[in-house]
């Protein structure tokens, strides 16, 4: 089961609309972290991800353990959501 | 057993030409789903700012044209689902989609699939990707507050591209491999306009991406002038290098594509499987355009009506192979 949802993004990345689009439509909630509005994130979504690279997903799960994507890779993500 | 699940249209792709073609076939009452594997909107989604789409006087963001198009679409009943097309099969009246959601069946389809950037094949360029390599600035440019990166490209996604990285990069060096840039005219006059920040190396392949303790570090190249090894140091790559076509899930199908693999179509946008039709950047003679691929996915919406009226009066036309060109 899914506890939270963290989804670091920027303003122009049409992938990060689509992991918020997929999201939605499948009725998560999540917190969206806008590394252009907040750049002292970035390092932490690089150590999470190892990526340089947006949109990271990072979902939470109710035994606390974590699961990363990155990128909008439906194949990944809909296995960690489920 | 479940009914099949029919629809008059299924469009592959949701980029431009597809949610153009599904705003016409909805308006026309034209059952109409579409699949989209990547984004919305297509590489259009993914440009940082298209100056050259008809209506636009101060130009619009690639974001806000696809928001724009897919809002569109959707106000006139397209539903889009995002998931993935693995084949088309002909079953004569009726095209069975083998998709992520399931089988599905079509009285015709359009493929608009469109095209990917291609990559390097270099050595470094798999292993550091996401980690210093990468094929969209929009979305990895951030990372590169005050660094320098290198842009390999010459044409008009490269030059546009290294213009956005600006807003971050302290400095980038754009490696084009031929004698001159293959970008627009306007587009080079606006990239003259960065030449502090922009260093153009023509002549120059790139050959290596090098880095250390998992970061990139370097991009070894050559200058094809004087035969000589070069050296630019960078903390990372951004690649543009031209476009191939998302055909390979038609791989196993019997629809005709070129030597690039780009899609076959006759004069009516119809492929060499009838119902079957392709357009926009994915069809063989496209000129990669947005404004193009948006006009012809109005003429195939058209030409599917067509086909569904005849289809209705059991008279099917089969693709003309007399027009079936690359062209």
């Amino acid at each position: 089961m899914v506890k939270n949802i963290t989804i670091f993004t920027t303003n122009t990345c049409a992938y990060c609309v689509m992991v918020k689009k997929w999201l939605g439509a499948k009725g998560f909630a999540y917190e969206e972290v806008n590394l252009d509005t907040n750049p002292e994130r970035q390092k932490e979504a690089f150590e999470l991800s190892g990526a340089l690279s947006v949109p990271v997903t990072v979902i939470t799960k109710e035994d606390d353990s974590k699961e990363i994507v990155v990128g909008y890779n439906l194949a990944k993500l809909a296995p960690a959501v489920g | 057993m479940a009914d099949k699940e029919i629809h008059d249209v299924i469009m592959v792709g949701a980029g431009p030409c597809a949610l153009t073609a599904a705003i016409y076939t909805t308006r026309e009452d034209i059952d109409t789903v579409l699949f989209e594997k990547g984004v919305i909107g297509g590489l259009a989604a993914v440009t940082d700012w298209i100056d050259n789409y008809p209506g636009f006087v101060d130009g619009i963001s690639g974001l806000d044209l696809s928001d724009a198009l897919y809002k569109q679409a959707e106000r006139f009943g397209a539903e889009i689902r995002l998931g993935e097309v693995t084949e088309i099969i002909d079953e004569g009246s009726m095209k069975k989609l083998v998709t992520t959601d399931g089988d599905i069946y079509a009285k015709s389809v359009l493929v608009a699939t469109g095209s990917d950037y291609k990559k390097l094949g270099i050595a470094g360029e798999k292993e550091y990707y996401a980690r210093g390599v990468h094929y969209c600035a929009t979305c990895d440019g951030a990372f590169y507050r005050d660094k320098r990166i290198v842009v390999v490209g010459g044409g008009n996604s490269a030059v546009q591209e290294a213009m956005f990285l600006t807003k971050f990069a302290t400095h980038i060096d754009l490696l084009v491999r031929g004698d001159s840039m293959r970008a627009s005219e306007i587009l080079q006059h606006e990239l003259e306009k960065h030449k502090e920040k922009i260093t153009v190396h023509l002549n120059t392949t790139t050959d290596e991406i090098v880095g250390e303790n998992n970061v990139v570090t370097k991009v070894v190249g050559t200058d094809t002038t004087s035969g000589q090894k070069i050296e630019i140091e960078t903390d990372g790559v951004f690649v543009f290098i031209g476009l191939l076509p998302n055909t390979q899930f038609l791989a196993s199908s019997k629809i005709e594509l070129d030597e690039i693999g780009m899609v076959k179509t006759d004069s009516n946008l119809q492929t060499s499987m009838p119902g079957v039709f392709a357009a926009g950047d994915v069809r063989a003679g496209a000129t990669m355009q947005i404004a193009s691929a948006a006009g012809e996915g109005a003429t195939a919406a058209l030409m599917i009506r067509k086909y569904l009226e005849d289809h209705e009066r059991g008279v099917i036309a089969p693709p003309s192979p007399a027009t079936m060109s690359a062209t």
